[in-house]
């Protein structure tokens, strides 16, 4: 029990995170509303929800810079559909109204026709009720582009923290190399390697998948894509030279100079270079971009997305042992 | 040569129908509010592994017999 506490943990991280990551309901929100412009006059809007519940005598009003327009009829469809009809006056400020249906608010729903100086405001602005509970319900962010995909942040984003465990793994081994030449050190960093190599690849594969829900394109020229591509092959590469190398200890040497190299490239190609602010990338938090953590209430991402991270690594670094042990028995045998 | 154009002329017929459809993969994907993508890549996260884990279980099975033979 003492020494394999971790497996069990790892087990368990996985479990939760993968168990929450899947079942934890996206919050509710507008996800269509036609048409996409308005003038002055009456109004038929069709609203659509995602995980919303509609109901009669729900609030919705339309908001142009904090004046609002209250609806003539509200009519409820089912949980998610309703029809909202609106007189329009004309002389509204700004050029986009957003449309709020039961606290809900869908910005920039309408391009409007017939500005003006402002009108009168509704008495239908948002809800002073304080004993709202809405809010409390754990759920995921519901954000347009992801939609449900925002799960995948549980799953692809932890293949490439398990990645970087296991290189930084490596190259600790390697130094170790360098300074006690002992083979068994360069069997961990070959081991961590092959490992992460696994590591890279999921997260390569599943991120094109993804890419290809919410960017459209299976590949894009983003910096970070091209980055972690030309990682795995200078990864690929540290694996080849090893082959190509024949004496055990000039082979360990060798591999672990080569080896710190590419881990300083990784941390280049991965951490630096996407984020300097010349260079756009569509991933969240690099070139200007914002990262998943200005989300509203993103601590509920978090929540799962820690655990998920700290049951993939040890399960990275179970395999890597095992792959460890394997080599060294082999190596056995050799003999 | 003559099957070489039937086919040439199949492609360049086949080809930009499918190029203007790819509806059927965004349909996959973009299913339930997007989440069967979340479903892919969870599958390949699970073949991935369960690939890697079959190609330990054959060096193990490698050293299994290596084994055998230096015991007999």
């Amino acid at each position: 029990m003492k020494h394999w506490w971790w497996k069990f943990l790892a087990i368990a991280l996985l479990l939760v995170a993968s168990i929450a990551g899947l079942r934890v309901p996206l919050s509710p929100a507008l996800v269509h509303v036609s048409p996409s412009r308005i003038s002055p006059g009456e109004v038929n809007i069709e609203v659509t929800g995602y995980n919303t519940r509609f109901s009669e005598g729900m609030r919705a009003y339309l908001e142009n810079e904090g004046q609002y327009v209250c609806p003539v009829r509200v009519e409820v469809i089912d949980a998610t559909h309703a029809r909202i009809t609106a007189v329009v006056p004309a002389g509204l400020r700004a050029s986009m109204t957003d449309l709020v249906v039961q606290g809900l608010k869908y910005p920039g729903a309408f391009f409007t026709e017939g500005l003006g100086d402002g009108i009168e405001s509704g008495p239908c602005g948002p809800s002073t009720n304080k004993l709202d509970m809405s809010g409390l319900a754990f759920t995921f962010p519901n954000r347009s582009i992801l939609y449900e995909s925002i799960r995948n942040l549980h799953f692809h984003v932890p293949m490439w923290f398990t990645m970087i465990a296991l290189m930084g793994i490596s190259v600790w081994r390697s130094i170790q190399v360098l300074g006690n030449n002992s083979l068994d050190r360069d069997r961990q960093a070959r081991s961590a390697v092959h490992v992460g190599l696994l590591f890279c690849a999921l997260g390569l594969t599943t991120g094109a998948v993804w890419a290809r829900a919410t960017w459209g394109a299976f590949w894009t020229n983003d910096v970070k894509l091209n980055g972690a591509a030309v990682t795995a092959l200078i990864y690929l590469a540290y694996l080849v030279l090893r082959g190509s190398i024949p004496d055990a200890h000039k082979r360990a040497r060798l591999a672990a100079i080569y080896n710190i190299f590419a881990f300083v490239l990784l941390v280049m190609f991965l951490f630096v270079v996407p984020r300097l602010n010349a260079i756009d990338s569509l991933h969240p938090g690099n070139g200007g971009n914002s990262g998943f953590n200005d989300l509203d209430l993103d601590n509920r991402l978090r929540v799962i997305f820690y655990p998920a991270v700290a049951g993939w690594i040890l399960l990275g670094i179970w395999l890597y042992d095992l792959r460890h042990r394997s080599l060294r028995i082999n190596e056995h045998l050799d003999r | 040569m003559r099957t070489a154009f039937t086919l040439a002329l199949l492609i360049l017929h086949i080809l930009p129908a499918a190029a203007q459809a790819p509806t059927w993969l965004e349909d996959q994907l973009y299913g339930g509010g997007k989440l069967n993508a979340v479903i892919a890549v969870v599958s390949i996260i699970l073949l991935g592994i369960g690939i890697w884990l079959w190609a330990q279980d054959r060096r193990l099975k490698r050293m299994e017999k290596a084994i055998e033979k230096k015991t007999m």
